[in-house]
């Protein structure tokens, strides 16, 4: 008898979470057709919102895997003093509010801030660009594959690395073709996440990079200028973060290599086995 | 049991939900030039600061707010013809103005140096008053070629002003009481007469609020003795 009421109430509460949860991701898509859906789509604003999405997070994206990787992979292969807190720095910005990033970022970046001045003198103009809003997504974004990478990393077997050294192969050698490809799950699974995060980015743009149509509008924040004008067109774009979210989710527990690796933590914020 | 009251209770203290005694907590939806001035006419109500378009959208889709205060007409009187507020009543007016960071970096004098290429001109969107109002002063100046030069389109006023006290934007057009909460920070350039428009402000009752007799108190507050005193010593003028 307890054991049916224990089932009852594990089963009501799961549905209970499952609905609410579910419930604002389809109330979307019930509220307009997914044809008018697709129609509105395909108009000025949203067209402009993709492409400076797109974009913005395809520069990013290739940042973050590009210094991301190699600084990783240093992180987890050695072990050096301090080590405890290069990775907080890296994990830092993963639970900082994004308003924080955003008045951050200008504090650091703006023409009032610490390098606002020198990079002005020099011609650069971040304010209002869409370097501003590479440098959001980086922020915000970039430490989802940072985290992961170093993970990863981590988990390659040590003594496989050393016996390539044995055998010949040089440090770049043994990164390329030995710890790359065994970690390549987990630098895969923090990779689709990054982004993820970053085309959804919005509270540090918007603080960062302001708000202007075909320049640093992204998606997420056409939505928000939309909202008030033409709530129709903000669902249909709120409807395809929804897919491309979901694709991205969906894929890291499908792809099977991305599964596969044993450091690739389901826990975003699971501590680093460093720590 | 008696924790699960207990939770119920603390649940429901920590949502705000009012108590039965007293006068009722009411919620004020307010344009967010009316930020700094309307807790000063009343400190009591739950305040909602943000643009009139956000603010009335909410509304339309059942937000809790008892009362509507809109820096336009528009939006009181759309929900007004949608039965969503009771008749709307003005209770201030309002001019644009020009600002500048204190260092002005774009060396700006007046409205006309908007149109000078290079100069970071932050505006409301077209769908906020202040966005709207902003282009109608450009407009009827002739200054449409300042539109070049607009860098970002914020949401509501207070995100032009920021933009402005930062000093990353090198110019906005923003109401003449959004001035003085940050003065010091900016410098105020006027707008010449002939290119004001008319900003109205527009106050209502929300017609499912639950508390609407003290909704009525507060808005009869905000267009009596108090109300226009803090108006106008917040740089309002009486409609």
């Amino acid at each position: 008898m307890r054991r049916v009421a224990f089932t009852a109430v594990v089963t009501l509460a799961a549905a209970l979470a499952l609905g609410f949860l579910l419930l604002p991701v389809v109330a979307i898509f019930l509220r307009v057709s997914p044809g008018d859906l697709l129609g509105r789509l395909n108009d000025r604003v949203a067209l402009d919102a993709l492409t400076v999405t797109a974009k913005t997070n395809g520069i990013a994206f290739a940042l973050t895997l590009l210094v991301g990787t190699p600084a990783a992979y240093l992180i987890a292969t050695r072990r050096f003093p301090g080590r405890a807190v290069v990775v907080t720095i890296c994990e830092l910005p993963l639970v900082l509010p994004p308003a924080v990033a955003g008045i951050g970022l200008l504090a650091a970046f703006g023409r009032a801030g610490l390098l606002g001045g020198s990079l002005d003198a020099v011609g650069i103009r971040v304010g209002f660009t869409q370097a501003a809003v590479v440098l959001a997504v980086l922020f915000v974004a970039g430490p989802f594959y940072l985290r992961q990478a170093i993970a990863a990393f981590e988990a390659v077997d040590p003594t496989l690395l050393a016996a390539a050294r044995t055998l010949g192969a040089g440090p770049g050698r043994t990164f390329l073709r030995v710890a790359l490809p065994l970690a390549g799950g987990g630098l895969g699974a923090g990779a689709a996440l990054a982004l993820a995060r970053g085309i959804g980015e919005f509270g540090a743009t918007i603080m960062f990079a302001g708000s202007l149509q075909g320049v640093t509008q992204t998606v997420s924040l056409a939505i928000y200028a939309q909202f008030g004008v033409d709530f129709t067109q903000a669902l249909a774009m709120g409807a395809l973060l929804v897919v491309v979210s979901a694709t991205v989710l969906l894929a890291m527990k499908v792809v099977p290599g991305w599964r596969r690796s044993p450091s690739t933590s389901p826990f975003l914020f699971a501590p680093s086995s460093s720590l | 049991m008696r924790r699960v009251v207990l939770v119920a209770a603390a649940l429901t203290a920590a949502l705000g939900v009012p108590a039965a005694a007293g006068t009722p907590r009411i919620t004020v939806y307010a344009a967010s030039s009316l930020t700094e001035v309307f807790p000063q006419i009343d400190a009591r109500p739950h305040y909602s600061f943000a643009g009139s378009d956000e603010l009335a959208l909410q509304i339309g889709e059942g937000a809790p707010a008892d009362v509507f205060a809109a820096a336009s007409s528009r939006y009181p009187e759309d929900l007004y013809r949608r039965g969503l507020v009771e008749k709307p009543r003005t209770f201030a007016l309002n001019r644009l103005v020009l600002i500048v960071p204190t260092s002005n970096p774009a060396h700006i004098g007046s409205v006309f140096d908007l149109r000078r290429p290079g100069v970071r001109l932050v505006l409301g969107a077209a769908s906020v008053p202040v966005g709207k109002y902003a282009r109608q002063v450009l407009a009827r100046l002739g200054l449409d070629a300042a539109l070049h030069n607009v860098v970002s389109e914020e949401r509501d006023v207070k995100g032009v002003v920021a933009k402005v006290v930062l000093g990353e934007a090198d110019a906005g057009l923003v109401y003449v009481t959004d001035v003085k909460p940050v003065a010091g920070k900016v410098r105020a350039i006027a707008v010449p007469a002939r290119g004001q428009p008319t900003v109205r402000y527009e106050i209502a009752v929300v017609r499912s609020s639950r508390h609407r007799a003290a909704a009525r108190s507060f808005i009869a507050r905000v267009l009596g003795e108090v109300g226009r005193g803090r108006l106008r010593a917040a740089g309002f003028l009486a409609p």
